[in-house]
C-alpha cells in the first residue's frame, strides 16, 4: 500500500455563518489525473485554498504524502512539493518571463545569498530556460509578463509551478476564459504533464474534464457528492440531478 | 551604443565629479557647495533607505528618520559618553540603527501599505520623543555635541575630520560602499526576491518565498543604510539632535526617492541633489518654496510616477532604440 497523494480529512471551513467546506472527507492516489467539479459555491476553490494554506482551516487535518500540512505557512507547503496557479491568473508582471520563471525555479535552492549574482545561478537558469522551452513561451522570454496574451499568461502560470519542481500541481480552472485554439493547447500541455506529475484540477468545461480525467470527484455545497471514473460520474443519478441536469446531452 | 553602456557612462561621470568635486566645485560656484554636496551624499542615503524598501519591495516607510537618529545618537553618545574612539562610535551608531530596524521591522512587515507606513511613523514618534525627554543622555532639545576624535593616530600622523578634504573623502568613501553594498544585493537572487515581493507577494509565497523575512531583510538593511547616513551625519555636524528624528525628515526622504525615482539605484541621489539645491538657492529668496516642492511631487506622481530615474531610462532606451532599432520587430 503506498501512501496517498493527498488526504482530506473532516475538513471544514467557515465563513461567519457559511460553511464553505463541510465535514470533507476524500483521499486522492498518485499516478491519476484528479479533476474536481461542482456548481459554483461546492467550495471547490476554498479547498485549494486550504490545502496550499492561503486560508486556515477551522477544523479538521490535510496531509500531503503522509505529512500533516494543516496550517502550514504557503511557502513552506510549496517547499514539500504542492504547486498552485489561481483562478485569476497570477503571475510577477513587472518582470520578463525569464525572470518569472527564474525566481521560481530559485525558490528551491534558497534566495538568501545576497552577495552572489542572480545571473550566475546556473541551476536556476537552466532550469528557467528549460520550462520556458516546455511550454513554447521561448519567443517571449524577455517580455514583460504583463504584456503576455491571457493564454500566455496562463502558461506561464502553470510555468511558475513547474518551475518549482512539484510532486503535486493544483490547477484552478486552467482553461477558463480561453478561446478554442488555447484550450486546446492547454488541455494538451496538462495531459503531456500528468505523465509525470500528479495533477489535480478544478475546472467547469465539463467535456474537457470528461476527456483527460482518471478521476472525478464531485463537490456540492462543501461536500463531496460522489467519487470515481468519468464513466461512474457519468452514470451516478444523484450527481445527474444535482450538477449534470436530466437532459441526455452530456 | 547600448543602453548599458550609456548608463556606465553616467556613473562614472558621477563618479569622476565626486571625486574631483573639492577642487573642481570652487572653481565655478562658492567653496560651500562641496559641503552641501557631502550632506547631498549622506542624505541621499536616508533616500536611498525609502527606497530599498518602496522600490524594490514595496513598502512605503514614513519612519526611516528614526533609524537615521539612532545612527546619529549611536556616535554621538558612544564619543561623549562611552569614550569611544572614532570607529568605535560610528560602528556604534550603525550597530544601534540595525538593531533598532531588526526590532521594529519584526513587527512592522506584518503589515503593508498605510498599516505599514502608520507603524514606522508611530516607532519613530515614540523615540522621537524618547530622545526629547531623556535629556542626561541626549541633551534633550539642545542635541548632544561631542568633540572629533582622530580617524587614524599613529605616532605623529594624525588624520581627522577637522581637515576638510579628510571629511569630505569619508564620506564619500563610506556612501559609496553602501551604494555598492545595495547594488550587489539588488543583483543577488535576494535583490530578485524583494522584486517579486513587491509585484506580487501571494503568488510569491505560493512559488515558496518566505515574504516576511524577505520583508524583514529588506527591511534592516535599509535601516543599516539609513543608520550609517545618520552616522556620518552626525560626525560631519559633530553633534546630534532629535530633529532628525522627527517624521518630517522621514516624509522629506519619502519626497526625495519619489522625485529621484523609485526602483532605480541612483534616483535617490538625483531627487536629493534636486531638491537640496533648490532649498539652497530659493529658501532665502522665498520663504515658502516648499509649495513649489509640493507642485513638483504632485506633478512627478501624476505625470512621471517613475520619477527622473524613470525618463532617464526611457530616453535611454529611447535614444539607444534609436540608434541599434534597424530591423527591429516593433
Amino acid at each position: 500500500m503506498t501512501v496517498p497523494l493527498l488526504e482530506i480529512d473532516d475538513v471544514t471551513k467557515q465563513f461567519g455563518g457559511l460553511r464553505a467546506v463541510d465535514n470533507t472527507n476524500f483521499t486522492l492516489e498518485t499516478g491519476k489525473l484528479h479533476a474536481i467539479i461542482g456548481p459554483n459555491g461546492a467550495g471547490k476553490t476554498t479547498l485549494f485554498n486550504l490545502i496550499t494554506g492561503t486560508l486556515p482551516t477551522t477544523s479538521g487535518r490535510i496531509r500531503f504524502l503522509g505529512d500533516d500540512i494543516t496550517d502550514e505557512p504557503v511557502h513552506k507547503i510549496s517547499q514539500r512539493g504542492l504547486a498552485r496557479t489561481l483562478q485569476i491568473k497570477s503571475v510577477f508582471g513587472g518582470l520578463t518571463v525569464r525572470e518569472n520563471l527564474w525566481i521560481a525555479a530559485r525558490s528551491r535552492y534558497g534566495v538568501f545569498a545576497p552577495f552572489m549574482s542572480w545571473r550566475r545561478c546556473r541551476k536556476s537558469n537552466e532550469r528557467a530556460d528549460a520550462v520556458c522551452e516546455e511550454l513554447g513561451l521561448m519567443p517571449h522570454a524577455d517580455q514583460l509578463a504583463a504584456n503576455l496574451s491571457y493564454g500566455d499568461v496562463a502558461l506561464l502560470e502553470i510555468g511558475l509551478a513547474l518551475a518549482t519542481q512539484p510532486k503535486l500541481l493544483l490547477l484552478d480552472e486552467p482553461i477558463c476564459g480561453m478561446g478554442p485554439a488555447e484550450t486546446e493547447k492547454t488541455v494538451a500541455k496538462i495531459q503531456d504533464l500528468s505523465k509525470r506529475i500528479d495533477i489535480v484540477i478544478i475546472e467547469h468545461d465539463i467535456e474537457v474534464v470528461f476527456n483527460i480525467a482518471d478521476e472525478i470527484t464531485v463537490m456540492a455545497n462543501g461536500g463531496v457528492l460522489a467519487k470515481g471514473t468519468p464513466d461512474e460520474i457519468a452514470n451516478d443519478p444523484d450527481v445527474r440531478t444535482a450538477y449534470l441536469g436530466d437532459d441526455d446531452d452530456a | 551604443m547600448t543602453v548599458q553602456t550609456i548608463n556606465r557612462a553616467g556613473t562614472l561621470l558621477l563618479v569622476v565629479f565626486t571625486l574631483t568635486a573639492p577642487w573642481v566645485l570652487p572653481l565655478f560656484v562658492d567653496s560651500f557647495w562641496v559641503d552641501i554636496y557631502s550632506e547631498i551624499l549622506i542624505w541621499s542615503l536616508l533616500a536611498a533607505s525609502v527606497n530599498l524598501l518602496f522600490g524594490y519591495v514595496g513598502l512605503l516607510s514614513f519612519g526611516q528618520a528614526l533609524y537615521f537618529g539612532m545612527g546619529m545618537y549611536g556616535v554621538a553618545i558612544g564619543i561623549a559618553k562611552l569614550g569611544f574612539g572614532f570607529w568605535g562610535g560610528f560602528g556604534f551608531g550603525v550597530v544601534l540603527a540595525t538593531a533598532m530596524a531588526a526590532v521594529a521591522g519584526v513587527l512592522a512587515v506584518r503589515l503593508t501599505w498605510h498599516y505599514f507606513a502608520i507603524i514606522t511613523v508611530v516607532f519613530s514618534l515614540i523615540f522621537y520623543f524618547l530622545a526629547l525627554s531623556w535629556k542626561p543622555l541626549t541633551g534633550g532639545d539642545d542635541g548632544l555635541p561631542f568633540g572629533m576624535p582622530p580617524l587614524i593616530s599613529i605616532g605623529d600622523f594624525e588624520l581627522t575630520l577637522t581637515d576638510p578634504d579628510v571629511q569630505y573623502f569619508f564620506i564619500v568613501l563610506m556612501v559609496g560602499a553602501c551604494y555598492a553594498l545595495m547594488g550587489r544585493i539588488i543583483s543577488s537572487p535576494l535583490g530578485r526576491a524583494f522584486v517579486t515581493v513587491r509585484e506580487n507577494d501571494l503568488r510569491a509565497s505560493l512559488i515558496g518565498l518566505n515574504v516576511y523575512m524577505i520583508r524583514l531583510s529588506a527591511f534592516i538593511v535599509s535601516g543599516f543604510i539609513a543608520g550609517v547616513a545618520g552616522a556620518l551625519f552626525a560626525l560631519f555636524g559633530r553633534y546630534a539632535s532629535a530633529n532628525f528624528m522627527f517624521y518630517h525628515v522621514s516624509g522629506e526622504a519619502v519626497v526625495w526617492a519619489i522625485i529621484g525615482g523609485v526602483g532605480t539605484l541612483f534616483g535617490p541621489i538625483v531627487g536629493t541633489s534636486l531638491l537640496i539645491v533648490l532649498r539652497e538657492e530659493l529658501s532665502h529668496v522665498w520663504a515658502h518654496y516648499p509649495i513649489l516642492v509640493g507642485i513638483v511631487v504632485i506633478l512627478t506622481v501624476i505625470f512621471a510616477p517613475k520619477g527622473i530615474g524613470g525618463i532617464w531610462t526611457s530616453l535611454v532606451h529611447r535614444f539607444a532604440g534609436a540608434n541599434a532599432g534597424k530591423g527591429g520587430d516593433q
